[in-house]
């Protein structure tokens, strides 16, 4: 199937191996991958929505007639960019002043809103539309015995009625993910706790990130596997910080799912980057026989 | 209805005696503000407390007390410089819980439009709102990146029509539109 990839701009800019990761998984279940021109930030679902709302709605649904141009519907590979995408699809869909409203702005670059195309986060187009199955016959090297601690984050889930992914209380998607390429979801107690990113405040964000790891560490895992850019940079970066400020090493590897996807797939972990991250997976290495 | 029946539930800091005062036309304010009409629905259940992680883990931190002061029209408390509201996650868990639909996750970025109005918007913030109205996007761009990216075998990164963003986030009065 095709689909157009909407890249955003953490993974492209900082994190460029998990748009590799995303790029070379994705070839052997069958998506075609679309690159279209002009996509501007999605934009920031945190701090752009909060200084200026019509503004927010008005750039996300530029980035919407991109691919309404195009009669393609779109993937992200960001949770912020698919909240941010997926809600001003909803919004404008709902509510026809609203769309007129930012319709009259579009118009000044000859633009016009239609509402034909869908936003999906990549992990939801499989599941809905290549089906687990395809990862399953995909992966090579099965990660057996491989313990992966589950964060969903916030905005893959919620708002769920304009989501509609899962059960943000009881979600399965991330496990069965998971379980296709041989791995043991793990999910622990603090498997829902946001990653703190969006609060402005220097001890806050550490303290949710710190409860996130130490609840992760206490299950035994050999890494977490996450699926937004956000949320890891949170945990990566967030250790150091901890690390830093008190002497706490928690040593926990955050990983982008489809970079685990990417080595159950047979490459190897410099192929998705994993010779990069500040924390390396050693005890996963280990179980699947490879070193970086 | 007498004046007992009107009548609100009080924070503590509200003078209890005096009876209720409520600002409508601050709260009005709010309530233009796309998202921050929902508010008057609140009935202080409490259902957003419960769930959220900036209330577990910051103390003085209750979207409850926040929707509470928003009713009685204390908005200029609420967007004025260092307010409470910029310790929310926006995770949107009170989104999930609120039995009224009032989305107090959407109340607040309301709010946090205002005080950007307001001049009260902190420097973080700002910072990222300028960088994608001046560049596109919300991560800056290293001149090196794209040969980085090229040696990874990624294509470059797209153009943005940066003309085309300005036009856009032109605000509604330059045409003659009400806002």
């Amino acid at each position: 199937m095709k689909a157009a990839f909407f890249p955003g701009c953490l993974i492209p800019t900082k994190y460029p191996h998990m748009e590799l990761a995303v790029r070379r998984t994705l070839e052997p279940l069958g998506v075609e991958i679309v690159d279209l021109d002009g996509f501007s930030c999605c934009p920031d679902p945190i701090f752009f929505q909060a200084s200026d709302k019509i503004g927010w709605l008005t750039l996300a649904a530029r980035n919407l007639t991109i691919a309404e141009e195009a009669g393609l519907s779109i993937f992200t590979i960001c949770s912020g960019c698919t909240g941010t995408l997926s809600e001003a699809n909803h919004m404008l869909k709902e509510d026809a002043e609203l769309r007129e409203r930012v319709n009259r702005r579009l118009a000044r670059v000859g633009r016009e809103y239609r509402g034909t195309v869908s936003v999906r986060h990549i992990v939801a187009l499989i599941r809905d539309e290549i089906g687990i199955e395809c990862i399953r016959e995909s992966v090579t090297r099965p990660l057996t015995g491989v313990r992966v601690a589950l964060h969903y984050g916030c905005h893959l889930l919620k708002p769920s009625n304009i989501m509609n992914v899962d059960d943000p209380d009881d979600p399965q998607i991330l496990h069965q993910l998971v379980e296709a390429i041989g791995a043991e979801p793990v999910p622990h107690g603090e498997r829902f706790l946001c990653c703190g990113k969006a609060c402005v405040d220097v001890d806050l964000p550490l303290e949710m990130t710190r409860t996130v790891l130490r609840s992760i560490k206490e299950a035994g895992v050999d890494c977490m596997g996450l699926i937004c850019p956000t949320c890891f940079s949170s945990f990566d970066t967030g250790q150091l910080l901890i690390a830093r400020k008190t002497g706490e090493k928690l040593e926990v590897p955050p990983i982008y799912y489809f970079q685990l996807l990417g080595l159950a797939q047979g490459l190897a972990p410099a192929d998705v980057g994993l010779n990069r991250h500040r924390i390396k997976p050693l005890s996963l290495f280990e179980k699947i026989g490879v070193t970086t | 209805m007498s004046d007992d029946a009107r009548k609100k539930p009080s924070a503590e800091d509200q003078p209890q005696e005096a009876g209720v005062q409520v600002d409508f036309a601050a709260r009005r304010r709010l309530e233009k503000v796309l998202g921050g009409n929902r508010v008057s629905y609140c009935y202080q259940c409490g259902a957003c407390v419960g769930d959220c992680p900036s209330a577990r883990f910051y103390a003085g931190f209750n979207p409850r007390e926040i929707m509470l002061t928003a009713l009685l029209g204390g908005i200029d408390k609420l967007v004025a410089e260092d307010s409470i509201i910029w310790k929310c996650s926006n995770c949107y868990n009170c989104y999930e819980r609120c039995p009224q639909d009032v989305r107090p996750v959407e109340v607040i970025i309301a709010l946090k439009n205002l005080a950007r109005e307001n001049g009260a918007q902190p420097d973080e913030v700002t910072s990222i709102y300028e960088m994608i109205r001046k560049t596109g996007r919300s991560a800056p761009v290293l001149g090196t990146l794209n040969r980085k990216r090229e040696g990874m075998g990624l294509p470059p990164l797209p153009e943005i029509d940066m003309e085309e963003i300005r036009e856009i986030l032109r605000p509604d009065e330059e045409d003659g539109e009400s806002s």
